[in-house]
């Protein structure tokens, strides 16, 4: 009897893991049917690389109103703890689930792109943002910056915020990291484009700490008395050097901008010592993403196009990435109405 | 238990019993409140999902059931991942040859414990907490934390993600694993010596058995079986990263502890681990489908294990409130 009620035990886990199933009923899954009705309710499903992150959190936010205005269903769900294939079985649960459409930042480039690859074989449409895929594993790309746009936006806040002969400071990740070398290229080119006279007089590395960012801006006070301004393109670098430029006592006199998050630099940009965090918006990232999901399921949003018109603005898209425009500035007067 | 009971009544309070209710229990629920949850299509993927942590849970059994625990488990998928990138990508060999040898750095890293636990006499808990740092650091030393394998040929993919004869095809290895450590648990005198270490390890000394050569089998074989989740792992995500595995020693022993084995051995089964692994796998597919949020599906877990051991302990806490109840009428003077 033991010995029957044993078997019957790992039978029946057997059946409930295979025989039970039903055939699949989701008409989404239908492949031949790639573009959905303009009236029907869509299911867009947004997948963060991490769900307690409060950069996402805020994306979603921008997401949610998108979904508000095209009536759509939205899900929003993401791993919560480390194990990598979590974004994976995420969205090949989504897959079975028969959503209409995709959004994925992805943690794990190549990882996740066989989710997704599965995902656009049984007829579901795919974007990401935030964080790219393979190409082939999505139809468009949500691209939030360009190394151009951080470059020329930094630069030009620079140049708003000194004289047009003032000299200043970068204080940079590390000497040898890529996108750190492409930012400053562009914010070179820019300075030497539209501000010729103003000079650059030392590139300092913090190695991404801020305690370093601090020692560093603290010599660079006493090395340059005539120093006006401290570019921080890491985001450790931007609290980093405002401490060194507040314990300084020059507040004001040394003005600090950088590229960072708003939450870890309320506190200066609000004490007036860091005038400008140049980042994008997070929200409009959101935003943006569910509008072109909503719109390639919809069959509206082609590849091949070269715009794309979301809400009231129109956005531009080159080759297969939907370029959320310039960065956005967080200054005093915004930077209270993000929370990341 | 009293033996006056019928067999069947002993065996519907049974934990195997009780689990397998709520396993089904769980899936009605699901399915009438998810939204294409009871579909051949997900079935498939919950079975490929569990694949992984099902394979621990079946080797982690053995182990728990001689009182012992191997937490490395997790960080040795880990480093067999990326080792057998490396062999595939580095050494050029080819994909049988370095699935051989993966299996192989497990074998040998599961002796590592079983030699240090067997051996020097250390107890289980420390050494694998000792592995589970120095597998996953010499992961992570080996590629630096961010060397990607990735681009394995097709035909190895097909192995985590297509099906076979309409089953994903990593199943018939699962399932073969369940075989075969159900007959060793349960059909080999060599698995009841686990179960009577856990009892009394100095008494099977006493009975003539090797005790040391049994311990150290169980955590050989957990070795071998995390290279297998490893390869399984990697042809799923297409990809071997260092960090593959982490915290899944513990989804394990979730899975055996609900399938009611003893954390303290000696009593335990493997269907139970099979039950205990089932019961995870659909909450947490059962979660997305019902669009709750994912992070419910550990509240649930932890709640699902409570009530699971609750309901396993309350028969035998009544039918013992009835044995001093009687007792005591019977320990009553005759007036």
């Amino acid at each position: 009897m033991k010995r029957f009620l044993s078997y019957f035990c790992s039978l029946a886990v057997a059946a409930s893991m295979i025989g039970c199933g039903k055939n699949s009923e989701a008409p989404a899954a239908g492949g031949n049917q790639t573009s959905k009705p303009a009236g029907k309710k869509l299911t867009v499903a947004l997948l963060p690389k991490s769900k307690g992150n409060a950069y996402f959190i805020s994306c979603q936010k921008g997401a949610q109103k998108a979904a508000g205005e095209l009536g759509d269903e939205l899900i929003f769900d993401g791993p919560t703890g480390t194990d990598p294939a979590k974004q994976n079985e995420i969205v090949e649960n989504w897959i079975t689930l028969g959503v209409d459409v995709i959004a994925a930042a992805c943690e794990n480039k190549e990882g996740i792109s066989t989710a997704l690859r599965k995902a656009q074989s049984k007829g579901i449409k795919v974007i990401t943002y935030d964080a790219d895929a393979l190409p082939d594993a999505r139809s468009f790309f949500v691209n939030q910056a360009t190394p151009q746009g951080i470059g020329y936006t930094l630069m030009d806040q620079a140049a708003q915020l000194c004289s047009s002969n003032a000299e200043f400071a970068i204080i940079t990740a590390s000497l040898t990291a890529a996108n750190q070398q492409e930012w400053q290229k562009f914010i070179e080119e820019d300075r030497a484009k539209n501000y010729p006279n103003m000079k650059l007089v030392a590139v300092k590395p913090c190695d991404d700490l801020k305690d370093k960012a601090q020692s560093e801006t603290t010599a660079l006070l006493s090395t340059y008395p005539n120093l006006k301004l401290v570019m921080a393109i890491c985001s450790p670098g931007v609290p980093g050097a405002a401490e060194a430029v507040k314990q300084a006592g020059k507040t004001g006199q040394v003005k600090v901008i950088g590229l960072g998050l708003p939450n870890e630099n309320k506190i200066y940009v609000h004490g007036g010592v860091t005038q400008a965090v140049v980042l994008w918006n997070t929200m409009d990232l959101g935003y943006l993403t569910v509008q072109a999901a909503d719109a390639l399921a919809r069959g509206t949003l082609k590849p091949g196009d070269t715009s794309f018109k979301a809400g009231s603005q129109t956005y531009e898209i080159q080759g297969d990435n939907i370029m959320l425009g310039k960065p956005f500035v967080f200054t005093k007067d915004n930077i209270d109405q993000f929370d990341f | 238990m009293n033996a006056k009971q019928p067999t069947w009544k002993k065996n519907l309070f049974r934990h195997e019993a009780i689990l397998l209710v709520v396993l089904i229990a769980e899936w009605i629920f699901f399915d009438a409140i998810g939204r294409n949850f009871g579909t051949y299509d997900n079935s498939c993927d919950i079975l490929r999902h569990s694949c992984e942590i099902g394979l621990l849970a079946l080797a982690m059994t053995p182990i728990i059931l001689t009182g012992g625990i191997d937490l490395s488990v997790g960080s040795l998928l880990g480093l067999c991942a990326i080792l057998f990138g490396k062999f595939w990508r580095d050494a050029h060999l080819p994909i049988p040859v370095a699935a051989l040898c993966t299996l192989g750095v497990g074998a040998l890293a599961g002796g590592l414990n079983a030699a240090l636990i067997t051996r020097l006499r250390l107890p289980p808990l420390i050494v694998t907490l000792g592995t589970f740092s120095l597998f996953r650091g010499l992961a992570e030393a080996i590629t630096q934390g961010v060397d990607t394998f990735t681009n394995f040929p097709n035909s190895f993919l097909f192995l985590g993600q297509e099906r076979w004869l309409g089953i994903p095809a990593q199943a018939p290895i699962f399932i073969g694993a369940v075989i075969f450590f159900w007959l060793l648990v349960h059909q080999t005198t060599y698995g009841r010596t686990f179960r009577a270490l856990g009892f009394a390890p100095e008494g099977v000394r006493f009975a003539g058995i090797p005790v040391e050569r049994r311990i150290a089998m169980t955590y050989v074989l957990a070795g071998i079986i995390s290279a297998i989740a490893a390869i399984i792992y990697t042809a799923r995500l297409g990809q071997a990263k260092a960090d593959a595995g982490n915290g899944y020693e513990l989804y394990a022993i979730t899975a055996v502890v609900l399938g009611g084995t003893s954390i303290f051995g000696g009593t335990g089964s493997v269907h139970g681990t099979l039950l205990g692994v089932a019961a995870i796998a659909v909450l947490q597919s059962g979660i997305v489908h019902a669009l709750q949020p994912s992070e419910m599906a550990g509240m649930l877990t932890g709640a699902l294990l409570i009530l699971a051991l609750t309901s396993s302990v309350l028969p035998k806490m009544i039918s013992g409130l009835r044995a001093r109840k009687s007792a005591l009428k019977l320990s009553k003077p005759i007036a």
